[in-house]
């Protein structure tokens, strides 16, 4: 009904309008003009057809709801005609809002919400490790806390029915999932009693395991399943949201405790422990109750330990140990992802702001029709929080992918990131943030634009001024535009510098044309120390036979693969006391080929032979910054080493070079003092026994592919229980061992990216507004004799100062926030001054460039014109 | 010379109390009895007549204009409220046109 009355409003208004143009140009055609310049003339009598309809629509009165619809048409309508505008704002704010809805769901996931178990705040996490035995003992003797461990979680063979798949458990006390008070999805939980030996054979499954390996069968509890060769009966299956220690723990099994096997007791894997604080205990209690264990525990110890060892063991919780890993990196990121909002903002602000300007003539003859000023602002607020909505719905499509991006860069493992996905409460944020983003940049505009004083308006006269106002409000904006970039440049730099010390270092081998492929036999195959030795002695001997390859090697821990077989050793000349106990050392078990197929320097000495079996005299290579520090300004070689528990010496008989063994840029455990080879056939690992899974290495030219299925082959026939895989040339495991670094960097060279982006957008139309705001000035100056480059000067020089302020203001910043990345950085210092000096220079050049199309524009004015345009 | 603020409303209502008369002979009325010294643009009339349209002060009819029968107008002419507000108008120019004036002349004798 009001629409129809409205339409015939609007076809009144048409009618009466062509009615007063009709006679118009009759009268100028009846003065002896031409039929189209008559025409001509009545229009330009008439003024702006459009402008006057939609002020005169306003005179109609509207309610509310056909007021916002006509705003919004309106809006729209400006949008249309001006679609580059449109598409920056748009995109500055998708981006800036898309980041931060991916971001928040992380911090909220991982360092906000609780953790997903019952009562998460009285959970903590007792630091250090510890044997078995101190379990035992802990769970004795506290009163104040229900105290559970949970091994890391390694790799095994799981057999089912006959097929053997890899997956990855963890050795856990039989009350960790009542202290987590975690219920199990099907069958049950471990219950007391169930770490004793003979007691301890029962298994539990993750959702996922359960799933894929069991096919998701319900008559799985009271299945049988092989784990490295020990049958274990299916009791339970946790829930699919549940994941302790990490997400890549596939099953559980109880941790055997057996006090008669003093070495598994006492000398096996360290675990960590964690606690569920009693009701009524405070965690002070829990505390001082932790140092008196910790002085029982050191004295039970069967072979004598550091005085000071683990005296500083605390309990913290178990919240903070689970994201330690990544708060430091979640934290930098969300800042960083925060100032490309703020700088999207800033940009958007400008963007508006400009825009306010170059519609003040159009605004100030709608005043001049009779427009409310109330009206004006409004529709001015209602442009912008439009503007931010489309800005947030991009940024809500956005979220999701950048999520992902993000997950990715974060370190995988983390116990609920997996889960976390963008949820309603995210959706809230990202409309609060754009509600509030949209009236703030819509204020500025649309009050300065409001504030026209109406008298002198409808000539365009007052853009005379040569600062308005809104100029220096933008160059404000401008100078913590550059701030941000800078800071936001200034840390990608410093990554970047990073990466590339890290590409520079020497890793100590050559992953040239190497491949890799690792077998995982089980264990008890290892019982008979020969068996093992003649298995991979007759597969290296066959795998050599593969054409293309010239050389094989196997080893058990090869360079960048994560793993790290540590040992404690006696060392010749360092008696081991209460206070300097037996170094920790990385133990390598190599075929006498290793050292060449790696290209890893001999030094002194000589390297193994197919002479150092498993009989003949013991013999060990050391590396040279391990010969350094146990026998510096000696010869290492004739020298004596041996696992604490062996009775017998072996001799060392070479040095070789260091190898990064762990990572590239050679963090590894303090606790690990050196670096030892064994050969193959006399090797030992923590269990005594001769290391089952080893890694092949073959130096080839054949495609991967082909080769592992050869070996796959060969080994099925040698040994059909050894799953052959992880097949990956080592060049690629190089670059993968920085492939989360280098994700980061992309991130923030991306951030940094954007922000120069918004930022030389955002010089661009600061710099041709002001040309646009002072034609008339400009013009003024060149009659009065100012040169063009005097004019290009001073029109650079106004953004060239901007700039430098910005770029005062960020490297203040930078020098102040960068430690924050000391963290991430290697071999780069968190103030380095050539990355400084860099950032600053690609910014001042990019504002140079963004300013001189439009300061070259002003150059070239033609005076004459542009006093007329007045 | 620039129209002042609120001066276009008077100006129309007065045009008005001759008889009715569409847009463009408003506009042409206004620019001949001002001597061409005020200048309306064509297009500010509108959203005026039609905003004192709504207040009541005058009313409008689609009517055939004079011997073009062929024609129609949309002519407007003047409500008794609109007479009230043209003597309204009228009466505080009258006040500031005279203090105006008293101005002027003391600045002059001086």
């Amino acid at each position: 009904m009001a629409w129809r009355r409205r339409k015939a409003r609007e076809r009144d208004l048409d009618r009466e309008l062509r009615a007063h143009l009709d006679l118009e140009t009759e009268e100028h055609r009846d003065d002896g003009l031409p039929v189209d310049q008559a025409h001509y003339a009545a229009q330009r009598a008439l003024g702006n057809a459009t402008l006057i309809k939609e002020v005169t629509r306003d005179m109609w009165g509207w309610t509310s709801v056909e007021r916002l619809w006509q705003d919004l048409r309106y809006a729209t309508r400006m949008f249309a005609r001006s679609p580059g505008f449109v598409i920056a704002a748009v995109l500055s704010m998708a981006l800036g809002i898309g980041g931060n809805a991916a971001m928040f769901s992380l911090v909220n996931a991982l360092l906000i919400r609780p953790l997903p178990y019952a009562e998460p705040g009285a959970l903590l996490r007792i630091t250090s490790v510890y044997p078995k035995a101190a379990l035992a003992l802990f769970r004795e003797r506290s009163r104040t806390m229900d105290i559970a461990s949970a091994s890391p979680g390694s790799e095994s063979n799981l057999t089912r029915s006959g097929e053997t798949v890899r997956a990855t458990g963890s050795a856990v006390s039989d009350n960790l999932f009542s202290v987590l008070r975690i219920p199990a999805e099907m069958g049950r939980a471990f219950q007391p009693g169930e770490q004793r030996p003979g007691a301890d054979g029962s298994l539990i499954l993750s959702h996922a395991l359960w799933n894929t390996a069991f096919h998701g069968n319900p008559q799985v509890i009271g299945s049988v399943a092989t784990v490295d060769g020990m049958a274990r009966q299916v009791v339970g299956v946790m829930p699919a949201s549940f994941s302790y220690p990490s997400t890549k723990v596939q099953f559980w099994i109880p941790a055997r405790l057996d006090p008669s096997d003093m070495e598994d007791y006492w000398g096996q894997e360290y675990v960590p422990f964690i606690a569920r604080l009693r009701p009524g205990a405070t965690l002070s209690q829990a505390h001082s109750e932790i140092r008196a264990m910790m002085d029982v525990l050191r004295t039970r110890f069967p072979f004598p330990m550091p005085r000071n060892w683990n005296n500083d063991a605390t309990a913290i919780s178990l919240q903070a140990d689970m994201v330690e890993g990544i708060r430091g990196k979640l934290l930098v990121l969300f800042a960083a992802v925060g100032v490309v909002l703020l700088i999207a903002c800033a940009n958007v602000s400008s963007l508006l702001l400009s825009r306010a300007a170059a519609r003040r003539k159009e605004i100030a003859l709608r005043a001049a029709l009779g427009a409310a000023r109330s009206r004006i602002v409004r529709q001015l607020l209602t442009e912008s929080v439009l503007l931010a909505a489309l800005g947030a719905g991009s940024g809500l499509a956005l979220a999701g992918v950048v999520l992902n991006i993000f997950k990715s860069v974060l370190p995988p493992g983390t116990a609920s990131m997996a889960g976390v996905t963008i949820d309603w409460q995210v959706a809230g944020f990202v409309a609060g943030l754009a509600a509030m983003t949209g009236l703030a940049f819509g204020m500025v505009p649309a009050l300065s634009t409001a504030r026209i004083d109406l008298a002198g308006s409808m000539k365009a006269g007052s853009a005379r001024a040569t600062a308005p106002r809104g100029i220096r409000l933008r160059g404000w904006l401008i100078v913590g535009e550059v701030g941000l970039t800078v800071l936001l440049l200034v840390s990608a730099g410093l990554l970047l510098k990073s990466l590339y010390s890290m590409s520079q270092v020497n890793p100590g081998f050559s992953p040239e044309h190497i491949l890799t492929v690792r077998l995982t036999p089980n264990q008890s195959i290892c019982a008979q120390r020969e068996s093992c030795v003649s298995l991979y002695g007759r597969l290296l001997e066959q795998a050599r036979g593969i054409s293309g390859t010239s050389e094989v090697a196997a080893a058990n821990s090869i360079p960048l693969d994560g793993t790290l077989p540590t040992l404690p050793f006696d060392v010749e000349d360092h008696p081991k006391s209460a206070d300097f106990p037996a170094p920790m050392f990385w133990t390598g078990a190599v075929t006498p080929g290793y050292f060449q197929v790696l290209r890893i320097p001999l030094l002194e000495g000589r390297v193994f032979t197919a002479g150092d079996g498993a009989k003949a005299g013991s013999v060990v290579i050391v590396t040279l910054s391990t010969a350094r520090r146990f026998w510096p300004r000696q010869s290492a070689v004739g020298k004596h080493v041996k696992p604490v528990w062996d009775a017998q010496w072996r001799t060392v008989i070479g040095v070789v070079s260091d190898v990064r063994q762990f990572n590239l840029a050679d963090r590894i455990p303090e606790s690990i003092s050196g670096a030892i080879y064994m050969p193959y056939p006399q090797a030992v690992q923590a269990d005594h026994q001769i290391p089952a899974a080893l890694t092949l290495l073959m130096k080839t030219t054949a495609r991967p592919l082909r080769v592992a299925g050869e070996i796959r082959r060969m080994a099925r026939v040698l040994n059909p229980d050894a799953p052959v895989e992880d097949v990956a040339t080592l060049r690629d495991t190089v670059s993968e061992s920085t492939a989360d670094f280098r994700s980061t960097i992309w991130l923030f060279l991306s951030f940094a990216a954007a922000a120069i982006m918004l930022a030389s957008v955002g010089i661009y139309g600061l710099v041709s507004n002001s040309v646009a705001q002072r034609t008339y000035e400009i013009g003024l100056r060149v009659a009065i004799g100012a040169t063009r480059s005097e004019i290009l000067r001073m029109m650079l020089a106004q953004s060239v100062r901007l700039t430098l302020m910005g770029i005062g203001v960020g490297v203040l910043a930078s020098l102040v926030l960068t430690r924050f990345l000391a963290g991430m950085l290697f071999g780069v210092a968190a103030t380095d001054v050539v990355t400084f000096t860099s950032a600053c220079v690609l910014i001042l050049g990019i504002a140079i460039v963004a300013s001189y199309a439009p300061a070259w524009r002003a150059a070239n004015l033609d005076p004459v014109r542009s006093l007329r345009a007045e | 010379m620039e129209l002042l603020q609120g001066t276009l409303d008077m100006l129309i209502l007065r045009t008005l109390l001759l008889g009715q008369a569409h847009g463009h002979q408003i506009a042409r009325h206004i620019q001949q009895t001002t001597d061409d010294v005020l200048q309306v643009e064509h297009g500010s009339l509108y959203p005026a007549l039609h905003r004192m349209e709504r207040k009541g002060w005058i009313a409008a009819k689609w009517e055939a204009a004079g011997k073009d029968l062929k024609r129609e107008f949309k002519y407007y002419r003047l409500t008794p409220a609109g007479r009230k507000q043209l003597a309204r108008e009228e009466s505080r120019w009258t006040r500031v046109v005279r203090a105006m004036a008293r101005i002027t002349q003391s600045v002059e004798e001086h």
